[in-house]
């Protein structure tokens, strides 16, 4: 598969595609809460794997977690410029307003794609550090920074939840 | 190193999510190189994740995948410029399938819609039809009940009540007779289900002697025509025959009966 990328090979893309846009899309729209927005960072994402796969090292990890990264970090980027041009970050309550929206919002899309019955299982602590990293887009420092839970903790919470989640998930 | 301790500082978890840069970067990417243990426990974090991000996928709209396609072969377009003569063929056939591309999308895209159209059609046509039997089985019926109407309302039919006999305490039907014209008409209100070789008959008893006035079945609805009856019938019965009926009644089976009341 990776071959077939590097070669340029656009049945090979394809099938990537079929394989992994809709993970990607999920978590790109769950970063950028938009779905027009969502799709172009999906797009953007999308042909900067296709440009990108030589630098992509199967060496250091695999595909799918490089392409994962690739993709949440220009949701994440997408979402800075926004907010920076909105002023958002500038003013405390309209941030705080803002995240409680986006909480809620949050939890009815939790609700609906149904994974809140995996994550209700994890102890809370677990369970924010969890969903703030792989849901909302959190690096672990801002998330340290911003609720200021020490970064040790934040790595080894993290660490427990996706341990708890990987028998929930079956992984072996 | 204490392996167990330094997976379990988190650390793995941070990388996979490539959040580790500089020495700590370098530090890691040589333990794991160095330590299986800690290469198959990256593993399985990254099998995580992606289970985790499969069960939370959501489908992008079937455009995006297009719009990339496309993109990707005006890629090839822009990369593969190299002579002048050379690029005018590469931007033609570069073009060529973009076009192409967009072309199969989309009949691809009409193929679909054309097969979901085809189908909703043959589905209207199916209900159409359905609609059509159902009205003109209204239709006909309405006919039926419209003369059956004329038969009951009009007063030159005597209606004339047959009631059970001991045999079948609970039957009845009823007979319309217009003396003038001689017609007869049948009801049924209550008459039990005959076996196929049986059939119920219908006699008008006249100088008292009995008058084949024609076989019927059950589940009739509304009014049957009988045979004509002339004038001078004072009493009419149903008696069940071989099917077919026969010529003269088998009085012992008799189910109804009803004399005629004159005035």
């Amino acid at each position: 598969m990776i071959a077939g990328l590097r070669n340029r090979d656009v049945t090979v893309f394809e099938y990537v595609y079929d394989h992994y846009a809709g993970a990607l899309y999920g978590v790109v729209l769950r970063v950028v809460r938009n779905e027009e927005v969502a799709q172009e960072v999906l797009q953007d994402a999308l042909l900067k794997i296709w440009d990108k796969i030589d630098t992509y090292d199967p060496a250091k990890g695999r595909l799918f977690t490089w392409m994962l990264n690739l993709t949440r970090n220009l949701a994440i980027d997408r979402t800075r410029s926004r907010e920076m041009s909105q002023g958002k970050k500038t003013d405390d309550i309209d941030r705080f307003v803002h995240s409680i929206e986006n909480q809620q919002r949050y939890e009815q899309e939790v609700d609906t794609i149904g994974l809140k019955e995996i994550l209700q299982h994890l102890p809370d602590d677990q369970r924010f550090v969890l969903e703030h990293l792989y849901l909302k887009g959190y690096t672990q420092s801002e998330l340290s920074q911003e609720f200021n839970i020490p970064l040790g903790t934040v790595k080894t919470r993290a660490r427990m939840a996706l341990i708890e989640l990987r028998t929930r998930l079956n992984v072996k | 190193m204490n392996i167990e301790e330094y997976i379990s500082s988190g650390i793995l978890e941070t990388y996979a999510m490539g959040e580790l840069a500089g020495q700590e970067l370098a530090d890691t990417e040589t333990n794991l190189k160095q330590y299986p243990e800690l290469r198959s426990e990256l593993v399985r974090i990254e099998d995580t994740l992606e289970a985790m991000m499969m069960q939370l996928a959501v489908s992008p709209p079937a455009a995006v995948k297009a719009k990339v396609l496309v993109a990707i072969a005006n890629k090839g377009r822009e990369v593969k410029m190299d002579a002048p003569v050379v690029m005018l063929w590469k931007y033609a056939a570069a073009a060529s399938i973009v076009i192409a591309l967009g072309a199969t999308y989309m009949a691809y895209d009409y193929h679909g819609r054309w097969k979901d159209s085809v189908l909703a059609l043959n589905e209207l046509i199916g209900k159409n039809q359905q609609i059509a039997d159902d009205y003109n089985r209204v239709n006909h019926r309405l006919d039926q009940v419209e003369n059956d109407l004329r038969v009951i309302d009009n007063p030159a039919f005597t209606k004339v009540v047959m009631k059970g006999t001991p045999n079948a305490p609970q039957a009845m039907a009823s007979v319309y007779w217009n003396e003038q014209t001689k017609e007869v008409f049948l009801s049924i209100q209550n008459l039990r289900e005959l076996s196929r070789d049986q059939q119920y008959q219908l006699w008008a008893i006249i100088d008292g002697k009995p008058v084949d006035a024609g076989v019927f079945d059950t589940g009739l609805a509304g009014l049957l025509k009988m045979k004509a009856i002339s004038k001078g019938a004072t009493t009419f019965a149903v008696t069940i025959e071989p099917r077919g009926g026969k010529d003269a009644p088998s009085l012992e089976t008799m189910q109804v009966a009803g004399v005629i009341s004159k005035g």
